[in-house]
């Protein structure tokens, strides 16, 4: 196994290794020929199995199915915070049966339209075998992402001459049914083995053959396929220096299938599913109903989406923009804090109240989500900046503890309930570092809504931050903590370290420091765009490289 | 309720009325041993899960096993003489395990394994900074064991069934089957999928059924041998990865023959699930109610002998919003107040004397099948598991373990027993020798020496 799993924010802040830090240009040559030491910051990369998501856009691009098939598989090992580990895939026998099911219905779908499938060949006029062997080619050159081997070309063409000449069957378009069948089954559709080229760069380093770095690119920018114009990079051996393959990820960034990618990394880093199960008491709120849920989250997904592949790209945007993009009833919702007005269902760009809402920490969806079901929390509000952006890991409260939120008290606000538990020594040594981070939000009110009163107190919002790396202190509101997260190198360096593990299907590990290192570097030269963060994520050794493959087990301290 | 062409057929009451049940004992059962065992039914095993603890306080049943008036237990109360309460029985092995009070509760209470070392999942003392992290659980489950030991003698159509109700993540706190170490098998959720994947073949047309398993056959060989060729190009950690998948098409290859002969004999259950997504937390009750009715007719037509319910997951946050007083907050929250708080376990006692009637439902719908001179319910045994014993404290101690049925005979059922401090493995090696697959340990041999003593005849 590999090793991972390191506490991922010391590691970043640990010394890295001298001159892994100047690959980060290069001329136009081939990768090869840069000088750095390519054995710095070069792993293994193990097979990683398609996500569901990943499946269904897959299975979207590559026969224009769009059920999403893949939704009725087991769900993904979530670990590390994400659902595309690839260390952390098991396969079951339930999975593999699933796995036939979809592939059966997916293919019987795929030739109710035949003439699709080849546009260029027609049995009746050329032949079975001409037509079944073209489309055996090109198909399963798109779904193995490289061209097919004569073996495996043979193997699928044999399966489609057991159909053709089954009695039952019997038909061109029941060929190339199981054709498609046994290539959503095989190993080189259902896995990325980004295995390298034979030839070592560098002792046992080894650089990635244009056809895994198609497939690599796509996965990790689109969560998907490669379109037509990666296979045709790879087909001409184009995806090999870092340049060629920068102008593939700037390309793709500005393609639609990157709102795939951002929405997928959001959803998961800010927990955003969470918000599909938020309930409140109505006697409490009665402005909140179930319909608020997909509207919350659409106003962040929608914002993120826009800072990032329309906008400046800026983290510091993100936390800080005074606008956000609302339609008619959650602008409602918001209230006095939306400056604009908003008519019907359409989400719209709305400008709000900078005095009451900054970026997307103050969304009344995570605010909503990170409370409790009749009042704010304190507790979840600073557990979740803590460890979502601040890339702390908090631990759960012992075995032995009796935890309960407080009663409502009409006398008291939340803040003032919430400072007397988290003064008993039993909980501060883990409260001190969340409640007072979250005291900071309660303006925000159990659904989000701001107030500036609560039972007749005014709000007091000053919480101490402390045990941070740079930016301890009081702070007065989520407008002044925004601010100050934004440019909080702690901060910075977690949101590249979440990217890291997303994009590379790992966590991070020693060997990774370098690699590390140079995205901290293009994040903080390109004022934390992450759009740029993006693009160096495909120019890390961690990316370019890998360690040749071992076909003997490992000896010694690797296992 | 349609009506197929079927042999030996007897009458039984389920799913709200009289059908016909086939009998499980058919020509696609043929033993590979051979030794044809016509006209018996066989014996199962059914896991039955629910999370975060009970009430202790009140669980345990009267002395004279009457449940009538039991504030949780009313409703077991006509399956009384068919149940065995076990008091006293610790999950010990749990506290040598690294991992968290529900961790630990989940991946041990059917491998009676610790937990591996590992770096996939957080567990935490209170010293910030000094996290833990854990792997899956480390050994094979009980249930597995049993499927794989019986399936070297039979082939149906699935090994073992596990059937999950709003599960959803998968992570150590959600996995209570084990294929093997570090091996978590996950439930099936979606009751529509569900009944697709059981019964689909029940209804069809013989000559289809054929056909699609020519031609699954045929894909699944193409497919196998794509497997070979690939995993020649790997690397060894990645290499067992993809046998692992291989296996698994193995054996999915070697039970598709087994479909067509039950076509015959079972009937197709009627699910009448609501609208609505089976993951809605309101949806609870009825996916529940979904999966229990197909749990029970996938053993009445010996789809499998070996199956398990798991009802969400430890530290489960269902949320029982169809009981008036609890509406809104979770089971794992309320699970946490104080002892005396009395609205919370005024609530608890609401959750878990529900939880007793769905599974007074499943032993209805049980013992509703006759098999011969017993009925279903009679021939199996279902075992009530949870990862705690109690919620507030997590202990695991005193897990609230209950017995249904006698698996044919093996069990002394009509009876509460206080075992005052036995560990869990015993239980797991008592079902073994129940269900004829006898081991003398099962998991940590130093917490599983024997079967408990007291449980058979």
């Amino acid at each position: 196994m590999l090793p991972q799993g390191i506490k991922y924010h010391l590691l970043i802040g640990a010394a890295f290794l001298a001159g892994c830090t100047g690959n980060i240009g290069g001329g136009g040559e081939r990768a090869v020929n840069d000088s750095v030491a390519k054995s710095l910051c070069v792993v293994d990369t193990p097979i990683r199995r398609l996500t569901r998501f990943e499946y269904n856009n897959t299975v979207r691009d590559l026969l224009g199915d769009t059920t999403n098939p893949a939704d009725v598989l087991p769900p993904e090992e979530e670990v590390a915070g994400f659902n595309n580990q690839a260390a952390a895939l098991t396969s079951s026998d339930l999975l593999i049966e699933q796995y036939m099911k979809v592939a059966e219905d997916v293919s019987a779908r795929a030739v109710l339209n035949i003439g699709a499938l080849l546009p260029e060949c027609d049995p009746m006029l050329d032949g079975n075998d001409t037509c079944a062997l073209s489309f055996i080619e090109d198909f399963g050159k798109r779904a193995f992402r490289q061209p097919l081997s004569q073996t495996e070309l043979e193997r699928l063409k044999s399966v489609f001459d057991w159909a053709v000449n089954e009695p039952d069957l019997g038909r061109f378009e029941d060929g190339i049914q199981v054709v498609i069948e046994a290539t959503l089954q095989s190993p080189s559709f259902l896995y990325r083995a980004e295995l390298g080229s034979e030839t070592p760069v560098e002792g046992d380093v080894v650089l990635f053959t244009s056809w895994e770095m198609a497939t690599k690119l796509s996965y990790m920018l689109w969560n998907t396929m490669p379109d037509g114009e990666l296979l045709a990079a790879a087909e001409a051996d184009q995806l090999q220096t870092k340049e060629q393959i920068a102008a593939q990820a700037t390309r793709m960034l500005e393609d639609d299938k990157a709102r795939d990618l951002i929405r997928n990394f959001h959803t998961q880093w800010l927990l955003l599913t969470h918000m599909d199960s938020v309930t409140k008491d109505t006697g409490v709120y009665p402005a909140y109903s179930t319909s608020l849920r997909p509207l919350w989250k659409e106003e962040i997904q929608r914002f993120i989406e826009h800072v990032i592949l329309e906008g400046d790209g800026s983290l510091q945007t993100l936390l800080t923009a005074d606008y956000s993009f609302m339609n008619e009833d959650l602008a409602a919702f918001y209230g006095d804090d939306v400056l604009d007005s908003v008519t019907g269902p359409e989400f719209r760009q709305v400008q709000l109240d900078p005095d009451r809402r900054t970026g997307l920490l103050s969304a009344a969806g995570l605010m909503a989500t990170h409370a409790n079901i009749n009042q704010s929390s304190p507790v979840f509000r600073g557990k979740f900046v803590r460890e979502q952006l601040m890339c702390n890991t908090l631990p759960l409260p012992p075995n032995d503890l009796v935890i309960e939120p407080p009663e409502l008290d009409p006398n008291k606000t939340t803040k003032e309930q919430f400072e007397e538990i988290g003064a008993n020594p039993a909980c501060a040594g883990c409260h001190t570092l969340m409640n007072p981070i979250g005291f900071i939000f309660e303006h925000y009110d159990g659904v989000g809504q701001w107030r500036d009163q609560q039972n007749g107190k005014d709000i007091d919002a000053v919480g101490e931050v402390v045990q941070t790396d740079d930016i301890d202190g009081e702070y007065d509101g989520a407008i002044e903590l925004a601010s100050a997260l934004a440019g909080s190198t702690q901060v910075q360096e977690c949101v590249s370290s979440q990217w890291f593990r997303f994009a590379y299907n790992r966590t991070v590990t020693q060997e990774d420091s370098c690699s590390v290192e140079q995205l901290n570097d293009v994040f903080r030269s390109s004022n934390f765009n992450v759009r740029a963060l993006l693009v160096a994520l495909t120019q890390t050794n961690a990316f370019l490289y890998r360690r040749a493959v071992e076909l003997e087990p490992a000896t010694g301290g690797t296992q | 309720m349609k009506r197929i062409k079927r042999r030996a057929m007897l009458r039984g009451t389920i799913f709200g009325g009289t059908v016909a049940i086939g009998l499980p004992m058919l020509d696609a059962m043929l033993p590979r041993t051979g030794a044809a065992q016509t006209g018996t039914a066989p014996k199962r095993v059914v896991f039955w899960f629910t999370a975060n603890g009970t009430r202790q306080d009140i669980w345990s049943p009267p002395v004279n096993m009457d449940l009538s008036g039991h504030p949780l237990h009313a409703a077991m109360a006509p399956f009384s003489n068919k149940l065995i309460f076990l008091d006293g029985v610790d999950q010990d092995v749990a506290y040598d395990s690294i991992g968290d009070g529900h961790q630990t509760g989940m991946a041990c209470v059917l491998t009676n394994a610790e937990i591996l070392t590992g770096t996939l999942f957080c567990e935490g003392n209170c010293d910030a900074g000094m996290e833990q992290y854990v792997g899956w659980g480390g050994g094979q489950s009980v249930d597995q064991y049993i499927a794989d030991e019986i399936a070297k003698d039979v082939v149906t159509k699935f090994k073992s069934l596990e059937l999950g109700v709003q599960v959803r993540s998968s992570s150590v706190w959600s996995r209570m089957s084990y294929s093997a170490p570090d091996q978590p098998v996950p439930p099936r959720e979606d009751p529509n999928q569900n009944f697709t994947d059981f019964f689909s073949d029940i209804d069809s047309d013989p000559f289809a059924l054929q056909l699609i398993q020519r031609r699954r056959k045929s894909v699944l060989d193409a497919v196998m041998e794509d497997h070979a060729a690939f995993q020649n190009r790997l690397g060894y950690d990645d290499k067992q990865k993809l046998e692992k998948h291989l296996q698994s098409i193995r054996d999915l290859e070697q039970r598709l023959e087994v479909t067509t002969n039950f076509g015959e004999a079972c009937t197709s259950p009627e699910l009448n699930l609501p609208g609505g997504s089976f993951e809605q937390n309101d949806m609870y009750p009825a996916t529940g109610k979904a999966q229990m009715d197909m749990l029970v007719m996938a053993l009445a037509c010996d789809l499998t002998r070996v199956a398990s319910l798991q009802w969400s997951r430890s530290v489960s946050g269902v949320r029982f919003n169809w009981v008036p007083q609890i509406y809104g907050e979770g089971h794992h929250g309320l699970s946490h107040y104080d002892d005396s708080d009395a609205n919370a376990k005024a609530d608890l006692l609401e959750i878990n004397k529900w939880y007793s009637e769905q599974f007074a439902y499943l032993l209805g719908l049980m013992d509703g099948i006759q098999e011969g001179d017993n009925t279903l319910l009679d021939n199996t045994v279902v075992v009530w598991v949870n990862e705690l014993g109690k919620g507030n404290s997590h202990t695991r101690r005193d897990i609230p373990f209950i017995l249904a049925g006698g698996c044919q005979g093996y069990f002394n059922t009509g009876q509460h027993i206080d075992f005052g401090g036995e560990p869990h493995g015993k239980l797991l090696v008592s079902l073994t020798h129940a269900i004829d697959k006898p081991v003398n340990t099962f998991g940590v041999a130093q917490y599983s020496q024997g079967p408990l003593s007291g449980l058979n005849t």
